[in-house]
């Protein structure tokens, strides 16, 4: 069974006065998520991906289309799937009257958990916010507030995690432990679905990914096919009589084809390097497409 | 993928969450409109009071202090929840609820309760330092003449505007509609529905026009389940504030409907 499937998907922002100022927030979007498969969703701003993100977890509806979430409609079956979703969101959120540990026994609470203590004790130590647990929001650095937001997304063991943007603002070290914690619940057979502009991390860390622009899946597949497709490879190679050639290939292009395309016979290469291309560049030239 | 849950658990949990939220600025929810009530009664009900002779033959304070009770119940019932939904809008933490697997009906009756509570938590505290003016003044305490009745307005009133609060926060924009509609509507409906006189000495046509404020008859039905006196017959009030509750609660539905959750 799929963790997400997006079929065709439309959603429409409508201006009751003025037809002509309606938003295509989404255009036909389509694409799928293995049972325990981290998925990126890249895109620019205003691309599509929070919606996209809102209308998975009903706080949109969908204007036309489908979106099933382990098979389950989620026009139809809204509070089963909210029971098996956990959405951090890309806005830090900033909930003035209550603690660290108030808000995750409420978040408890409304998943209908009682006496969750183990699970929060466990969330609390492994995103380091145990000696932060009785502060309230406000005294939290920026880093912290993200990670009790991915701590509330976890609490009753969602099976699917969406993640809007959650390291947007965040330091190297923390980005890249919220990224092993995230490989972690992969591990443990969670399906996750994130969406990031640091596309060096989405393409160490997701299984596939879809490049959304203006609404529209433009690419959807692994990084490495994406980057084989759309980004170019540089091959320096120094001959044997010291003359050095930088040569610019299609990622895809297999070594030998490119040293019988430039005539070059392998008897007079001293040495060969080469720099693969980054997702970086597929990115940019699939989004531009 | 099916996780049955006990739907109670999410429900108990918001009236909780209600509850602890208003607990912890007792200062401004609680204390601070009994600071204020117990300067009317001080003011108006000692005072001023011992001037009035009301058409009735009650002593002002004994007529006084069942609609302080209930000014304290419309106001933090209406604030308690319209509060609550603000400064989650503002925090942005009311998407929370949204995703959560918690219906409009159980977000609806847990804001009802949480604002029944803490209006009654102001009202009763406002009763017990009238008690103390009444004692001083009348020479005995005031009785509850009609507890069921008592019990029964409490809670409507206290649904009533919690679901207004739910309504009004639901749909307001912008902070300035909220605290609009407190100026414009609940204030002048609350003061002109009799917390503090009777219509009785009233000309006619004004008469007439305070029968076509619902929350005169929710002030008439509570008064009337402590002193037993009213401007207006008991079945009409009866009817009028469960037609108000049911009314309020459909708008309270159709804003969570069509309302906004997204942060200000």
């Amino acid at each position: 069974m799929k963790a997400l499937e997006v079929k065709n998907l439309k959603k429409t922002y409508t201006d009751a006065k003025d037809a002509s100022r309606s938003v295509h927030a989404l255009k036909g979007v389509s694409f799928d998520i293995n049972e325990g498969e981290i998925f990126g969703l890249l895109g620019p701003n205003g691309a599509g991906k929070t919606t996209l993100i809102s209308t998975i977890t009903t706080l949109e509806k969908p204007t036309s289309g489908e979106l099933n979430v382990f098979g389950l409609d989620v026009v139809h079956n809204a509070r089963a799937i909210k029971q098996n979703v956990g959405v951090v969101h890309q806005e830090v959120i900033n909930t003035g009257y209550f603690d660290v540990t108030e808000i995750l026994e409420f978040q408890s609470g409304y998943y209908g958990i009682l006496n969750n203590g183990d699970r929060i004790q466990f969330l609390l130590d492994r995103l380091a916010l145990k000696p932060h647990a009785h502060k309230k929001v406000k005294q939290l650095s920026g880093g912290m507030k993200r990670r009790l937001m991915i701590a509330k997304a976890l609490v009753h063991s969602p099976k699917l995690l969406l993640l809007d943007e959650p390291t947007a603002g965040v330091d190297v070290e923390l980005r890249e432990s919220l990224w092993k914690f995230v490989a972690e619940l992969q591990k443990a057979g969670m399906s996750i679905l994130l969406t990031t502009h640091y596309l060096e991390e989405a393409e160490n860390l997701c299984n596939r990914i879809a490049i959304i622009n203006k609404g529209e899946v433009n690419y959807c597949g692994s990084p490495k096919e994406v980057i084989a497709k759309y980004s170019t490879k540089k091959i320096h190679i120094k001959m044997t009589n010291g003359d050095v050639k930088e040569i610019l290939t299609s990622a895809a292009e297999s070594l030998n084809i490119v040293l019988v395309q430039h005539k070059i016979s392998i008897a007079d290469v001293a040495d060969i390097q080469m720099t693969e291309g980054k997702l970086e560049e597929a990115f940019t030239k699939v989004v531009n497409q | 993928m099916e996780k049955t849950i006990n739907n109670w658990i999410p429900f108990l949990t918001l009236i909780r969450r209600e509850i602890k939220r208003f607990m912890k600025v007792m200062i401004q929810t609680v204390v601070s409109p009994i600071v204020s009530s117990s300067l009317y009664l001080l003011i108006f009900g000692v005072s001023l009071g011992s001037q009035v002779n009301l058409p009735n033959g009650l002593p002002y304070i004994t007529f006084l202090i069942p609609g302080l009770m209930i000014m304290g119940l419309i106001n933090n019932s209406f604030q308690n929840s319209s509060s609550s939904i603000v400064t989650s809008k503002f925090s942005g933490d009311l998407e929370d609820i949204r995703v959560a697997p918690i219906s409009n009906h159980q977000i609806i009756w847990a804001m009802g309760i949480g604002g029944i509570i803490r209006g009654s938590v102001v009202a009763f505290i406002t009763g017990a330092v009238g008690m103390i003016f009444h004692y001083f003044m009348v020479g005995e305490l005031l009785p509850i003449k009609h507890p069921l009745l008592f019990v029964m307005f409490t809670i409507l009133c206290g649904l009533i505007f919690s679901f207004c609060g739910i309504f009004i926060a639901f749909i307001a924009k912008t902070f300035d509609q909220l605290s609009a509609f407190s100026t414009f509507i609940l204030i002048p409906l609350t003061y002109l529905g009799g917390v503090f006189m009777t219509i009785q000495g009233l000309h006619p046509f004004w008469q007439k026009v305070c029968h076509l404020n619902p929350v005169f008859y929710l002030i008439n039905g509570y008064r009337y389940s402590m002193v037993g006196v009213s401007d207006v017959d008991l079945m009409t009030t009866v009817v009028v504030c469960l037609l108000a509750t049911g009314v309020t609660y459909l708008m309270a539905i159709y804003s969570l409907l069509k309302g906004s959750f997204a942060r200000w």
